[in-house]
């Protein structure tokens, strides 16, 4: 086994773990760090794929960003508040239904596709690759992204103000 | 691959070696300022062995676990706070070709890599189930969400000065005028960095999650014996780290005459480190909200407008960019 597939490996068993203790676990924090080791994990499947843009930013948004505010969000509900959070219920039948269903469904689109046997060269600098695209051929999905964005911020604010 | 695990050996111990000293640095600094001598008994002249002295007395020190921590999250969280410290020097360059990796990402993968600190902090905070590091640790979140975006915000413009994520050659853009003298751009953003790197480290007058007189110690209140060195040592480490990046950015890295590139390297990194901790010990702490407030009403809009100015200025020609 080459030191790329072993490596391969390595990190799918670890996201798989990780991500199987997220929804097992019944301590609410413990699955917030299995979250945070998951998206870890999921950063070095992009530097296997020489992506190594796409895993750093990975890391700095997800590891670093939404795993903190999750956080945040926990503390603030749980310890301060005092109100106990439940995170696992009884529904395993309805959770496995839908689970095999997605499973399937990414089994059919993966054989039906046609990949090429070997990789196609990484263009020489990904990263301005990846910002030419953003702001011509995908110029519309990525503007179209920010103002979902906006809207998120805005109804956020929303919520958040005091009642009058 | 043999030589790349030796040489990431040695970096390390180089690293935390120069932290250790750091620490000493900074105590003769402070006691300098207030008019004392500071460490001076243990080893002559000047008690030069006053860290390793310290770092022996934490290791034979008791470990105490508290009885209704959340043991394996309380044990794992100094290791989950330095590792990202000791990582980020690995893309560091200290001089043309003396560094672990120079990476076409560098300076992004230093921002990534530190920004997973907080969760061992948190961890650290949480595990302990003590109210005063919960109460630290959440003011500590709060302050770095606050403070990471202007932080990232300013690193970005030397970025679009010298036109690469590279910090090898944003070095070389710096070839002719360091990025700090460049008109009224550089100056600013090189104060920005200095105050988003004071919150980002925690330091006076930023330093509300340790807060003695109403937290104790912050986070880590109930750690001792080594894991407490551990914080220590990754809290040092992190605040060398970031020096390396300001001397990078902002100081032209390792260019100077005269003395190896090296030298130059550590000599500017030691300046911002001296600058920050100079802040430190000048300055009273200031309220959360005053912390908060700063950030994002003042710090935030400043650096995205210094971030369209030096883009428009690039785009002008001014920049570095091939």
């Amino acid at each position: 086994m080459s030191l790329e597939a072993a490596a391969f490996w390595g990190l799918a068993l670890v996201l798989l773990a990780s991500g199987l203790a997220v929804v097992l676990s019944k301590n609410l924090f413990h699955s917030v760090l299995y979250l945070a080791l998951a998206l870890v994990a999921t950063a070095g499947l992009f530097l296997l794929l020489q992506a190594e843009f796409l895993a750093a930013v990975q890391i700095l948004l997800y590891a670093g960003g939404v795993i903190t505010i999750v956080v945040f969000a926990i503390v603030v509900t749980e310890r301060l508040v005092g109100e106990r959070l439940v995170q696992t219920n009884r529904g395993i039948v309805n959770g496995g239904l839908v689970s095999l269903a997605v499973l399937i469904a990414i089994i059919i689109f993966v054989t039906r596709a046609t990949l090429p046997q070997t990789p196609p060269p990484p263009p020489a600098d990904l990263t301005q690759a990846i910002g030419r695209d953003l702001l011509t051929r995908f110029v519309l999905p990525f503007e179209l992204l920010a103002v979902l964005f906006l809207a998120a911020l805005l109804g956020a604010l929303f919520f958040a103000r005091k009642e009058e | 691959m043999m030589r790349d695990v030796l040489a990431a050996f040695v970096l390390l111990n180089v690293v935390v070696l120069i932290v250790t000293y750091l620490t000493y640095v900074e105590r003769k600094f402070a006691a300098r300022m207030q008019s004392r001598i500071g460490p001076y008994r243990v080893g002559r002249p000047h008690g030069w062995l006053q860290p390793i002295a310290d770092a022996i007395k934490l290791l034979i020190k008791e470990d105490i676990v508290p009885a209704l921590a959340d043991r394996p999250v309380y044990n794992l969280a100094p290791i989950v706070f330095l590792l990202p410290s000791l990582l980020i020097f690995a893309t560091i360059p200290f001089a043309p070709g003396l560094g672990l990796a120079d990476l076409n990402i560098g300076i992004l993968f230093f921002l990534a890599v530190s920004s997973l600190e907080i969760v061992g902090l948190f961890m650290g905070g949480w595990g302990s189930n003590n109210k005063y590091a919960l109460l630290s640790a959440m003011r500590a979140v709060n302050q770095i969400i606050s403070y990471e975006v202007p932080f990232v915000v300013t690193a970005l413009i030397p970025v679009l000065l010298a036109g690469s994520l590279k910090l090898s050659t944003i070095v070389q853009a710096q070839e002719g005028l360091w990025f700090v003298a460049y008109p009224v751009i550089g100056q600013l953003a090189f104060v920005a960095f200095i105050v988003a790197t004071i919150a980002s480290e925690n330091r006076v007058p930023f330093d509300i999650l340790e807060a003695e007189s109403e937290l104790v110690a912050g986070f880590r209140v109930e750690y001792s014996g080594m894991k407490f060195a551990l914080i220590q040592l990754a809290e040092y480490t992190h605040m060398f780290g970031v020096s390396c990046l300001g001397a990078l950015l902002f100081l032209g890295g390792w260019l100077g005459p005269g003395l190896p590139g090296w030298a130059w390297f550590l000599l500017k990194a030691l300046f911002i480190f001296l600058l920050v901790t100079w802040v430190r010990w000048s300055f009273v702490r200031i309220r959360v909200d005053q912390i908060l407030g700063l950030s994002w009403k003042v710090l935030l809009p400043a650096t995205l407008v210094l971030l369209m100015a030096t883009g428009f200025w690039v785009a002008l020609g001014g920049g570095h960019v091939a």
